[in-house]
């Protein structure tokens, strides 16, 4: 299927990458349908390495999405803890069968991430849920790593399509 | 908005199987006790409205925000 985004131009994906999030996103509870799309293919170089984030692209609205990384990569001692009864809700046995991401946002030239509210997703039905937990070690905002200023790059160039976009697992 | 007057040790039921008791009161702070299946989450608001933000703020952030992002993490990360 193709899903039109505003970040990406046209993006062409696989019916059976689409991850659908039930309840939405807090915030976005209209909005269910998301893939995941690397974010190394933003360069449109197309390389096969592996990320470390990807973005979180809405089916529904173009302009809807968010950047992701899995916490492990930054965070050392970060869990989700999730009782059986919401494990069983959401269609797994055990964290195992999951993938954790959290949301990433950028406060000044520092990366965060919203580690209070992670995503898990049912890996093998491909559907996810926005957690709230409710240990306070975790905030909304853990500084994950710093960004260098970003160099003025013509518009142009920002806005061109980028036809190599790949949605990943 | 439904508005209930309760005293201590009364209960209200929301549905067949969420329970709010009034546990105790003193001044301006009042005390819940809540029975929920599991499946239900049960939080502060003002933690639901932070991860809210947190989400609208995110939804913000466009590519150009993120220079060689992932080249940049490789080096960085404790894992790489």
């Amino acid at each position: 299927m193709n899903i039109e985004t505003t970040r990406f131009g046209t993006v062409t994906v696989a019916d059976d990458r689409v991850m659908d999030f039930p309840k939405g996103l807090l915030g976005f509870s209209k909005y269910r349908h998301y893939v995941l799309i690397e974010s190394g293919d933003t360069t449109g170089k197309g390389t096969a390495q592996e990320s470390y984030f990807w973005w979180l692209q809405s089916v529904d609205v173009p302009e809807l999405a968010f950047i992701v990384t899995d916490p492990s990569l930054f965070v050392s001692g970060y869990s989700v803890p999730v009782h059986a009864d919401q494990l069983a809700s959401m269609g797994i046995a055990s964290m195992d069968e999951a993938q954790v991401f959290v949301i990433v946002n950028k406060i000044d030239q520092t990366l965060t991430g919203n580690l209070q509210g992670p995503l898990v997703v049912n890996v093998q039905e491909r559907r996810g849920e926005q957690l709230v937990l409710s240990d306070r070690r975790f905030t909304t905002r853990v500084p994950l790593m710093e960004v260098p200023a970003a160099i003025a790059a013509p518009v142009v160039a920002v806005q061109a399509p980028v036809e190599s976009a790949v949605a990943v697992a | 908005m439904l508005v209930l007057s309760r005293q201590r040790d009364e209960t209200i039921m929301i549905g067949d199987d969420v329970e709010i008791t009034v546990v105790d009161v003193r001044g301006d702070k009042v005390r819940l006790g809540i029975n929920a299946p599991r499946s239900i989450q049960v939080h502060r608001k003002e933690v639901y409205d932070a991860i809210k933000r947190e989400n609208t703020a995110a939804s913000n952030v466009q590519i150009d925000d993120l220079p060689s992002l992932d080249a940049q993490a490789r080096r960085e990360s404790p894992r790489s």
